[in-house]
Parts: C-alpha cells; structure tokens; sequence
C-alpha cells in the first residue's frame, strides 16, 4: 500500500474557536428547525425560530464567522443532511417555494453582523446599545424578506407583489416578535464574558 | 425525514461529484424549459432518475406535502386580480408549470439524498471548493452531522423542562426567549469544549479526506448532465 507523508499544517486557535462556533451555531439552527411554534394569528402557519439564530450569530459571531456558519448550514442542507425547516434537505428545497429564505440567512446574518459590529474587532454583546440591536435585526429581517420574496417569485414564476403578499406580510407579525426575544436573549446572562 | 438509505442501486455506486452535477444540470435544464413540452420530458427522465436510485415515488410526494399550501397558492394568488374577471387563468399558468417544476426538482434531490452519504458528500465539497474555503467548508459540514443529534436532543430536553414546570402557559415571546437562553449557553459550552477537543487532536489545514474515485459507472452520468446543460444553453 503506498504511502504518503506530509507536514500537518495546524489550523490556529482563533480559527479553531470559530470554526466549533460556526459550526454549533448551523447546528442549533437545524435543532430549533423541527421545534416549530404556531403563528398567534393563523395557527396553520408555523414559526421556525431559524431567524432568531441568524440573529444571534451576526451579534455574538461577527459578520464574517455569522456568514460562515449559515453558509454551512445551507450547504449541509443542500447535501442531504435534516436541517432546513421539517427535516427537509436538497437542491429541491433551495429552488422551492422557501428557497429564497434559505440562502437569505448567510446574507442577512453578516448583514446583522456588519450593522453590530462594524468592520473592525468585534465588540462585547453586552455593551451594545438597543437601538442600535433593533437597527441591526430590521436590517437582518429586511434582508431575509427582500431575498425571501425575490426567491419565492423566481421560483414559483410568479410576480413581486404576488410574491410579498403571499411569503411576506403573514409573517411580518411574527418577525418583530423575534427581535423583541433576541434583544431579551442578547441582554440576558447567556452571553456575560463572551 | 428523508435521509440516506442504503443500498446498491445504480445511484449509490455513482460518484458523489456525479451525482452533484446531474443534478445541477437537471436543475438548469428545468428552469430553461418550464414548458409543457419540456417538463413533460423532464418527467420521464425524473422518473427514470428514481429507478435507478430504488426511492419510491409516491413516499417521496408524501414526504413533502408540507410544501403544498405554497405550490397552490402561487398560480392562486398570480391569478388573482382586484376587481372583474377576479380571476385571469392565462396568469395563473406558468405559475402552474413552475410549481411542477419545484415538485420534480423536490424528486430529483431526493434521490441524491438517498443515495448519498454525508461523509462522501463532505469529501466531494472538499474536492470541488479549492483551498482552506473547501477546508473550512468541508469540515464544517462534517461537524454540523454530529454536532445535530446533540443539539437536537439538549433543544428538546429544554423544551420538556420548561413545559413540566407550566412554561408553555407562557406568551410567544417569553417561551422564545426561555429556549433561546438556554439554548445559546448550551451551544457556548458545547462549541468550547468543542474547540478544545479539535485542538488537541491537532485540527489541520490538511486533513486525510474518504477516498473518492470515478468507475465506468460515471462517464455516461456526465454525458447525460452535459447534454442537460446543453439544451439549456443552446
């Protein structure tokens, strides 16, 4: 058997660190994907609290690592592995009907990222003003609809305004429910000295 | 859920890479032909795509009913206008023809997902993205497959606490809050332990990938996917 020896070229630890954490955060988006809560107004319409982690990965991750980890989690998805909404994975889901959704949440979460963050170091979760957390998630949101709507209406060949009013304006409800809980998330004890 | 099934199908024994490309070029050729004509023929070779992969048609369909409101409600809602006739059919119609399309694309991808192993799916990112992004990319995806289960089960575990002691009594946004918390602390400590335990096993830029190989198997694979590229272009 032929054999091959080569130098190991270690990964450092900060890319390490983020690595584990891009990573942790595709998985807990894809754990929260099947823990659906109903729509307060239409109970036939699920919330999937996948926006929420989108989130919560711009603010704690940083634009850069926040665009990684939904990046693999579209790409895990598009494998084959149970992570987008109900279990569903493939290259079906990405050019259905929610496809535009799926491949929002990389931008929207370095979006969020950006507008927390800025360009440079990251700053403590903690230290950041509410307005300026609200701003970041309107943004966040603003992006995940826009590419959400483009999507359903390239996909479904269908028009812009049908496209809002079908996969837009029930949900809009829903999606300021999800900021005023990351802001309570993000101001809680879960992210003291991190 | 549809995941990987084994078997020995034609699909299972094709490249991962193969599989990839079939698929993207059937995508291509579905959006280039949205037609009558056009998705009738995709039909057959959709069907065709399921024989060989041993994934049943009508489970499948099953599987993705969660999809139907949407795929209804497009051709419904394109249709519709403010005021008579209400309703104009000639709008409604390629609306129709591309919630076809979705379901064959749905088909198609279930057959890669059936036949195709996370690992050797992970090896092929690797191979197509090239430098440390592939790395990055690969290994990620590797990590998401186990780190799932884990996170799926402390997700769960937080949910039955929270409803034994009457949280489900709670409005929308405090439970959404509830499982949040708890849920980012349990991700920190997982992804730290996590980052320790890469480190120490020495977690590199270029790490020992499954061997993946092409056979005799693949070359017409990749004429069919080549000829769907084709009628797309041209």
């Amino acid at each position: 058997m032929a054999t091959t020896t080569e130098p190991v070229e270690l990964v450092g630890d900060e890319a390490t660190k983020n690595v584990a954490r891009a990573a942790v955060f595709a998985a807990v988006t894809s754990a929260t994907a099947p823990v659906s809560m109903t729509h307060p107004l239409a109970p036939n319409v699920p919330i999937t609290l996948q926006t929420l982690w989108v989130f919560l990965a711009g603010v704690v991750l940083g634009p850069l690592w926040a665009g990684v980890s939904f990046t693999l989690y579209l790409l895990a998805g598009l494998v084959g592995l149970p992570v987008f909404a109900g279990g569903a994975s493939g290259l079906g889901v990405v050019l259905g009907p929610t496809g535009g959704f799926l491949v929002s949440f990389p931008l929207a979460a370095a979006a969020t990222g950006l507008v927390v963050h800025g360009v440079s170091d990251l700053r403590a979760p903690a230290d950041v003003s509410v307005p300026r957390l609200v701003t970041a998630m309107v943004v966040g949101s603003a992006v995940i609809y826009a590419v959400g709507a483009l999507g359903f209406s390239v996909n479904q060949g269908v028009g812009v305004v049908s496209a809002v009013a079908t996969v837009v304006l029930p949900f809009l409800p829903v999606a300021s429910l999800k900021v005023a809980a990351t802001v309570a998330v993000v101001r809680s004890d879960a992210l003291v000295a991190r | 859920m549809i995941g990987y099934v084994p078997g020995d199908s034609l699909s299972h024994r094709l490249d991962p890479r193969t599989k990839l490309a079939v698929q993207a070029a059937f995508a291509a050729a579905a959006f280039a032909h949205t037609t009558p004509v056009g998705l009738a023929a995709l039909t057959v070779l959709a069907l065709g795509i399921l024989a060989a992969s041993a994934t049943p048609l009508l489970p499948t369909l099953r599987e993705y009913r969660a999809f139907a409101p949407f795929l209804v409600a497009a051709p419904l809602v394109e249709g519709a206008t403010l005021g008579p006739p209400w309703f104009v059919p000639g709008d409604a119609v390629f609306p129709a023809l591309a919630s076809y399309r979705v379901v064959l694309l749905l088909l198609v991808s279930t057959a890669y997902v059936r036949t195709t192993t996370a690992r050797d799916s992970r090896a092929a990112i690797q191979r197509l993205v090239p430098g440390r992004v592939g790395v990055v990319l690969g290994a990620g995806v590797g990590f998401v497959l186990r780190l799932l289960p884990l996170l799926r089960a402390d997700l769960s575990s937080i949910r039955d606490a929270t409803n034994a002691r009457l949280g489900g009594e709670r409005s929308t946004v405090e439970r959404i809050r509830l499982v949040a918390t708890t849920g980012l602390r349990r991700a920190f400590l997982r992804s730290d332990r996590f980052a320790l335990a890469l480190q120490a096993r020495c977690f590199a830029w270029n790490p020992t990938l499954p061997p993946l190989s092409f056979s005799r198997r693949d070359p017409p694979a990749f004429a069919l996917a080549a000829v769907l590229v084709a009628s797309a272009v041209l």
